[in-house]
């Protein structure tokens, strides 16, 4: 649209009263209009495929296609970590969760919040260039709270997934909408609060909706234009698998497999509401062309006995190749899962020791099991599994209508907080919930798309303990190296640095740094509201910074808030 | 196109739109005149047995309209109320009653009381779904200031099967609850 007509429309709009002002927003939702820094530069693929080695930039959500979050800059140190301070706090006009993970490009900072708002702002001073808001359309359908998990950017275009189950497009200098395609249907469901991922001219993008019955999928659409490329489904039309007895690590899970197969020759319709939300940025290998990703819980999460099978490929990793979106592998770590226990932090690509010792290309995963599962690159095998990083018991009592008890609660383990990979240290870093539960079975029909459909629920059991534990694990043994308690659950990530430090936030305000090598705690903040973001690291004029958002998370409903803090040494 | 044209074009479509919507504006509220008899004047119930519409989420007021109507949901009061509204009416209904300002339910709590809701709230983990402050989210209703008498009955409707359209969630939520824990939670959310 022509600037001068959107001028006038908008400034009539205002006049009649009818702006679109969400009501998440208090006062004024911009604080300045600084014309956009010169420094902001184009940002080619060959940046993209090096970014691992670039400690300028931060120009994925996860650091790098291989997801390590493992930042290659080494000015803030175990040495000097503990003289780290505040550089500026950047507020914005949102006040409710914040899981972004910002995007630094040349000292410009893109960084989201809940209800689809995107800011970029100097990133040494906080200084705004432009705020952008997603209209959102009349329905959206989440279950978790309105987040966003950042933008992804290729060229000079940010691409960020919205609730109302949109694929945007923006221009970074501007902050002006390119292009805009509906993805889902989200009255059925859908919707989009994950960073989406480009690679070689492709935008790749999952969705929630395992709680509401939708049909998973990780989607390809052209950057230039947003045509779609391709459809990998995450639930085939034959979802019944092998009718495994175990989980992977060998644990019987208690099917019925008799009834089950009588139930799914009968009908096997139900693929298309089986779930299997994918709603974490992949992992690519540009050598293989291949993408990985994991797939989550099937729907309905807890009454299973409508839907028999394995239900693939929920709670599993999978591979499709990149160009195609067609099927390479797949590696089920629960077939016909009744707990919500599934596949949600995402795949880090990077190599560890096989059985004989030799090293080797591996995807791994953190469950909500409280695993760190590793995979032999090329099939899925897995290699190892780790020790539990949080206490199991009763694995895997069926839900029942008093509820059953049983650890780890739905949540984890690992919820979709991102690990992060020290290859130096050969450990993963991982960010782990406690929470008792009992699990409770509700026998439910599938509601429509339009309501949450968990076929039961799950309740903390008040006189147990809740903590959490960020934990480092050998991924070359599988054996817990340490472990830091925690005394709430963590949600949010973690960010590993070459000054061997290991950055992690917590629901009460915390924001700390530990020695990577053995945990010690070297140094900690107070943002004042829940750290449940991921933190990312930067380089501007020779100066490293670390950026983490304080919003807090309506999961765990920790403390909200509606900053990005911003750290350095003096 | 010159940019004037445009200019005048770009009014011109703001103000017809503008108009269409004024008019849309006025048969909702005439509609929504209906509700005020058992709802109150802009959703605000007084009488604790009819749920504040004002202010709820738009998403939960059109499925509950349009479980009514399909039978899903049933209410000697709303069935014939629901029945008569076209999926239109539903949307601009929610819609209307959503952007009305909640005023206070007028209930006296027991603080006893509200602290044993308020601890069993966290342990049933409602904000999941109900939202930060029970403020609701898409098709999870607001329940936050909702009249503790009408919040008292769903709680135990949830629980004896008689209410079964939200997928049976909060039937298995409820299932495990005991009548004093239905007090206790009816106080605590009518009071936030």
């Amino acid at each position: 649209m022509n600037h001068r007509i959107t001028i006038a429309v908008t400034a009539v709009a205002f006049a009649l009263g009818v702006a679109d002002v969400g009501a998440q927003e208090t006062g004024a939702a911009t604080t300045s209009a600084k014309p956009m820094s010169g420094n902001l530069t184009s940002i080619s693929d060959v940046m993209l495929q090096n970014a691992a080695s670039d400690p300028k930039n931060w120009i994925h959500p996860n650091g790098n296609y291989a997801n390590t979050r493992y930042y290659p800059g080494a000015q803030i140190t175990a040495a000097n970590v503990g003289k780290l301070t505040p550089k500026f706090v950047f507020q914005t006009a949102v006040l409710e969760s914040m899981e972004t993970a910002p995007i630094v490009i040349n000292g410009v900072m893109f960084l989201t919040t809940s209800f689809n708002h995107v800011y970029a702002i100097d990133a040494t001073t906080g200084e705004e260039f432009w705020h952008y808001k997603h209209k959102m359309g009349p329905i959206t359908t989440f279950c978790c709270g309105p987040n966003n998990r950042g933008v992804a950017v290729s060229g000079d275009t940010l691409y960020m997934g919205t609730l109302d189950a949109k694929l945007v497009a923006l221009d970074a200098k501007t902050g002006k909408v390119l292009w805009e395609k509906q993805i889902a249907d989200p009255d059925k469901g859908y919707s989009e609060t994950m960073a989406p991922a480009v690679v070689d001219g492709k935008v790749l993008i999952g969705t929630n909706g395992g709680e509401y019955g939708i049909r998973g999928f990780v989607k390809a659409y052209d950057a230039k234009t947003g045509e779609l490329l391709w459809t990998f489904y995450t639930i085939p039309e034959k979802s019944e698998g092998d009718w495994a007895v175990n989980d992977l690590t060998g644990r019987n899970m208690h099917r019925n497999i008799d009834a089950e197969k009588a139930a799914y020759a009968k009908d096997s319709s139900f693929y298309q509401t089986l779930g299997g939300g994918v709603w974490m940025t992949p992992a690519v290998d540009l050598k293989t062309r291949t993408v990985f990703f994991v797939a989550g819980n099937p729907s309905p999460d807890l009454y299973g006995a409508i839907r028999p099978g394995d239900n693939l490929y929920t709670n599993s990793m999978v591979a499709v190749d990149l160009d195609k979106g067609t099927y390479k592998w797949h590696s089920q770590y629960i077939a016909h899962d009744v707990w919500d226990l599934d596949a949600v932090s995402p795949v880090i690509l990077t190599q560890a020791k096989d059985a004989s010792g030799k090293m080797v290309d591996v995807a791994i995963h953190g469950g909500k099991t409280g695993h760190v599962y590793v995979h032999e690159r090329g099939t899925g095998k897995l290699v190892r599994f780790s020790e539990a990083m949080i206490p199991q018991e009763n694995m895997w009592v069926l839900p029942t209508k008093e509820g059953a008890r049983m650890l780890p609660g739905a949540n984890g383990g690992v919820e979709w907080s991102p690990m992060a990979i020290n290859p130096k240290l050969r450990m993963a870093y991982a960010a782990n919930l406690h929470q008792p539960m009992t699990y409770h079975v509700e026998e439910s029909p599938y509601p429509g798309g339009s309501k949450l459909w968990l076929g039961g629920a799950f309740k903390v059991i008040p006189s147990e303990q809740q903590w959490g534990r960020l934990v480092a694990v050998n991924i070359d043994t599988g054996k817990v190296a340490w472990g830091a308690k925690t005394p709430q659950p963590l949600i949010g990530g973690v960010l590993a640095t070459a000054g061997d430090l290991v950055f992690n936030g917590e629901a009460n305000g915390w924001f700390k740094a530990f020695d990577a090598r053995n945990g010690k705690e070297l140094w900690k903040y107070n943002c004042g509201a829940g750290v449940n973001a991921p933190a990312v690291s930067y380089m501007v004029n020779g100066k490293q910074y670390v950026a983490v958002a304080a919003g807090g998370n309506v999961q765990i409903d920790a403390k909200r808030g509606n900053s990005v803090f911003v750290f350095a040494l003096p | 196109m010159n940019n004037a044209i445009l200019t005048v074009v770009g009014l011109a479509i703001a103000i017809a739109s503008a108009d269409a919507r004024s008019q849309a504006d006025a048969a909702v509220k005439d509609k929504a005149q209906t509700c005020a008899a058992c709802h109150g004047p802009n959703g605000n119930s007084t009488d604790p047995q009819y749920p504040i519409l004002a202010g709820q989420t738009a998403r939960y007021i059109f499925l509950e309209l349009r479980d009514f109507k399909a039978g899903r949901r049933h209410d000697p009061q709303m069935d014939p109320m629901a029945g008569n509204l076209t999926p239109d009416d539903m949307l601009a209904l929610g819609d209307y009653f959503s952007k009305q300002t909640k005023a206070p339910n007028g209930f006296n709590a027991d603080g006893g009381k509200v602290a044993l809701g308020a601890k069993k709230s966290d342990e049933v983990l409602c904000t999941m779904c109900h939202g930060g402050g029970f403020l609701g989210q898409n098709e999870i209703p607001r329940v936050a200031g909702q009249h503790y008498t009408y919040i008292k009955k769903q709680l135990a409707d949830f629980k004896a099967r008689r209410r079964t359209n939200d997928a049976g969630n909060m039937t298995s939520v409820a299932g495990t609850l005991s009548d004093a824990d239905i007090e206790n939670l009816a106080q605590y959310l009518a009071n936030l």
